[in-house]
C-alpha cells in the first residue's frame, strides 16, 4: 500500500507535515519509491584505483559491494550470498580475486560470477547450474568525474540525466583542475539520531543556520569564512530533479591563506574547465538527491546520509583534495575539514544535535499535527538562465529546501519516471 | 617500568599515574583551562580512524594483489583523523565552549572517565617518558542519552620545570563505525 504523501509536502506554500520525519510506513515507502529507483553515489574511484581494489557501501539500507574486476571495469552487486542471504564480504576494502561466504563457503569472482560452490558434485542436482546463481548486480552504474553512482532501478534515466544541470556545478566542485580530485584514505562513520532529510536539505540549502548555529566556530576560527552584508542574490541554486546548491560570491576567498594563494594562481585554469559561469558564482555545498552531499570551503567533504531508520542516520563522510594540488594545500585542506566536520567537527556538532531535536520532538502527536515552516522567499525565486537554475532572490532563502521536498513527495507518489 | 625496577623507577609511575588521574577529574569537572596547561606547546593530539580489514591468510577472500595487501586498521599520521590538533586548535576547542553558542554542548555532556592499565617506558629523550593506558569515558546528555567510548591512548609525557606535561597524544578508539553522534569530549 502507498501512502500519498501530498497532504504533507506543500512545496508551494512552504508546509512540512512532520510525519515524513518520522512515520516507519512512509519510511519503508521512501525505501522503495526513494532509494531503490534514484542514482546512489557509491565511492570515488580514487579508493579503488587497482584491479580487484574493493569497497563495500550502502544503497539505502542494502550492503553493496564495488569491485574493481580483474580486466579493470567497476562494478557493483548486493553484498549477499545468493545461498542463505548471509553477508558476503565482512571488510570495508581491500583488493580480492574472489569472496568466499562464511556460512557454507559459496565463492564469488570479481565479476560476480558463482565459482565454488562446496560439495557440488556429491550434493547437488545435477542440474544445478552455477550459472545461474551469480550477485546481483545493480541494474545501473555510471562515473561521473570520478565519482560512481549506480541505481537498483533498469527504467532509471541514464546518470548524466538524472544530474541534469547539476552536472555543471559537481564540476566546479570536483572537476576544477587537470587529474580532478582524490579523497584521503580512511572514512569518517557515525550514527546520528536524525532523519537523513534533515541533513540533506541542511546541505542542499539551508545557509540560514550558518551565522547563527555555528557562530561559535566561526568566531574561535575553525572557519576563515565570515558573514558577510554583501553576499546578493544567486546564493541558492535548484539545478533540477531536486538537487540542490548554495554558491558563494565568484571572488570570495574566505579559506586558509595558503589556499587562498592556491586559488588565486588557478583561477585562469579553473575559468578555462567550467567556462565563464564561474565568474558569477563559486559553488560551495550542495545535496545531490537523495543523499549525496559534498562542501568544499571550511571543509572539503564528500558524504553521503545513510538512511537507518526514520530516527537514525548513519554518515560516512570522507576529506578531498584536487589532485594536483601542492602538499601543503592538501595538508591544510585534511586538517581545516576534519576540526570542522567530522565527529569531533566543532561545526558538525552543532549540526547534529539540531537535526536530532528536528526529529525526535516530531513523535508527539500534537506537535506533529503542526506543520513546519519553509517559507523564506517563497515565490521570489526565478530561473536563471545563465546559471541554469532556479535561484533566490536574497543570500538567504528556503528556495532550494522547497525543491528537494517537491522532488522528494512526487518520487513518492509516482511510479513512471516518465512523469516525474 | 619495562626495563629494571628501582626504586626511584616506581615513584616515576606513582607520579605519572597520578598526573593520568589528576587530568581525567579536570576534564571530568569541565575545567578544560586547566587542562590545557598540562599540555606542551607542540603537542599532537591525534585520533585516527578505524577501518575493516580481512587479515592477512583470510580464507573470506582471495587478495588479488597478494604483494600489496594491507591488513592495517587504523589510519597513518597524514590520512584521515577523528581529531588532530595542536595546543592552538585544541585552545580554540575550548574557547569554542565558552562563546554561549556551542550548542552541542550546552547544556555540557556529564562525563566520568576511568583511566588503567596503565604501563610507562623510556621515551625517546630523558626528559621522556612513554605511557600507555586504556579508558572509559562514559558521556551523558540530555534525558537519557548515554554513550561509552573505550579505548587506549599512547601518550609521551614530558617533564618541563618539574612537572609533567602532555606532548603527544594518540587515541585509538576501536570502533568501525562511531555509535555516539559526536565526539565532542577530550579524550
Amino acid at each position: 500500500m502507498s501512502l500519498d504523501v501530498d497532504n504533507l509536502v506543500d512545496a508551494e506554500k512552504g508546509l512540512i507535515g512532520r510525519a515524513i520525519y518520522i512515520d516507519p510506513q512512509i519510511y519503508e515507502q521512501e525505501a522503495r519509491m526513494v532509494f531503490a529507483r534514484c542514482w546512489m553515489y557509491l565511492c570515488h574511484e580514487s579508493q579503488i584505483p587497482k584491479p580487484g581494489d574493493f569497497c563495500t557501501t550502502f544503497m539505502g539500507e542494502d550492503p553493496v559491494i564495488v569491485w574493481r574486476d580483474t580486466e579493470g571495469k567497476v562494478r557493483a552487486f548486493l553484498n549477499v550470498c545468493r545461498h542463505r542471504g548471509n553477508r558476503l564480504c565482512r571488510a570495508d576494502s581491500g583488493n580480492a580475486a574472489s569472496f568466499t561466504c562464511a556460512y557454507h563457503g559459496w565463492t564469488y569472482a570479481n565479476n560476480g560470477c558463482l565459482v565454488g560452490v562446496p560439495h557440488q558434485a556429491v550434493a547437488y542436482n545435477k542440474n544445478f547450474d552455477r550459472k545461474k546463481w551469480p550477485l546481483i548486480g545493480v541494474a545501473q552504474l555510471e562515473s561521473y568525474k570520478g565519482l560512481v553512482f549506480a541505481t537498483f532501478d533498469p527504467s532509471a534515466p541514464p546518470l548524466r540525466e538524472y544530474l541534469g544541470e547539476m552536472a555543471w556545478y559537481l564540476d566546479a566542485i570536483f572537476d576544477r583542475r587537470e587529474g580532478g580530485v582524490e579523497v584521503f584514505p580512511g572514512v569518517h562513520k557515525w550514527v546520528v539520531p536524525c532523519n537523513w532529510k534533515l541533513a540533506a536539505e541542511n546541505f542542499g540549502g539551508d545557509s540560514y543556520h550558518g551565522p547563527w548555529a555555528h557562530r561559535s566556530a566561526m568566531s574561535t576560527n575553525f572557519s576563515a569564512r565570515r558573514p558577510r552584508q554583501n553576499d546578493v542574490q544567486r546564493f541558492h541554486l535548484s539545478p533540477g530533479n531536486g538537487h540542490c546548491v548554495m554558491g558563494r560570491q565568484p571572488d570570495d576567498a574566505s579559506d586558509a591563506p595558503e589556499v587562498v594563494e592556491y586559488e588565486k594562481e588557478g583561477r585562469a585554469a579553473v575559468r578555462e574547465r567550467l567556462g565563464p559561469r564561474i565568474d558569477l558564482v563559486r559553488p560551495a555545498v550542495g545535496n545531490v538527491f537523495p543523499n549525496f552531499a559534498f562542501n568544499r570551503g571550511t571543509a572539503s567533504t564528500i558524504r553521503v546520509w545513510h538512511p537507518r531508520g526514520p530516527e537514525r542516520t548513519e554518515i560516512w563522510s570522507w576529506v578531498f583534495v584536487d589532485k594536483q594540488a601542492p602538499g601543503a594545500v592538501k595538508e591544510t585542506i585534511r586538517l581545516t575539514s576534519l576540526r570542522s566536520f567530522g565527529p569531533a567537527g566543532t561545526f558538525e556538532q552543532d549540526d547534529i544535535d539540531n537535526w536530532q531535536e528536528c526529529t525526535q520532538t516530531a513523535r508527539g502527536p500534537v506537535a506533529r499535527g503542526h506543520m513546519t515552516n519553509l517559507q523564506m522567499g517563497l515565490g521570489e525565486e526565478k530561473f536563471d538562465e545563465e546559471l541554469g537554475a532556479l535561484a533566490s532572490d536574497f543570500c538567504i532563502s528556503e528556495s532550494n529546501h522547497r525543491q528537494f521536498y517537491h522532488r522528494w513527495s512526487k518520487l513518492m507518489n509516482t511510479k513512471d519516471w516518465a512523469e516525474l | 617500568m619495562s626495563k629494571g625496577c628501582a626504586a626511584s623507577d616506581a615513584v616515576i609511575v606513582h607520579d605519572i599515574e597520578q598526573f593520568l588521574y589528576q587530568e581525567a577529574r579536570l576534564l571530568d569537572d569541565c575545567k578544560f583551562q586547566e587542562w590545557l596547561e598540562l599540555i606542551t606547546d607542540d603537542v599532537r593530539y591525534w585520533m585516527p580512524v578505524m577501518g575493516r580489514r580481512y587479515r592477512k591468510g583470510s580464507k573470506g577472500m582471495k587478495a588479488l594483489d597478494k604483494d600489496q595487501y594491507e591488513d592495517r586498521e587504523f589510519s597513518t599520521e597524514d590520512e584521515l583523523a577523528i581529531f588532530d590538533d595542536t595546543k592552538d586548535s585544541l585552545e580554540r576547542r575550548v574557547a569554542r565552549l565558552d562563546t554561549g553558542m556551542a550548542w552541542a554542548e550546552d547544556p555540557p555532556s556529564r562525563t566520568q572517565r576511568m583511566i588503567s592499565n596503565v604501563t610507562v617506558g623510556h621515551g625517546d629523550t630523558p626528559s621522556e617518558m612513554k605511557v600507555n593506558s586504556n579508558f572509559i569515558l562514559y558521556r551523558t546528555r540530555g534525558d537519557l542519552e548515554e554513550d561509552f567510548y573505550v579505548g587506549s591512548r599512547q601518550d609521551v609525557l614530558r617533564s618541563e620545570g618539574g612537572k609533567w606535561k602532555l606532548s603527544y597524544r594518540k587515541i585509538l578508539l576501536p570502533q568501525n563505525v562511531l555509535s555516539s553522534k559526536n565526539a565532542s569530549s577530550f579524550f
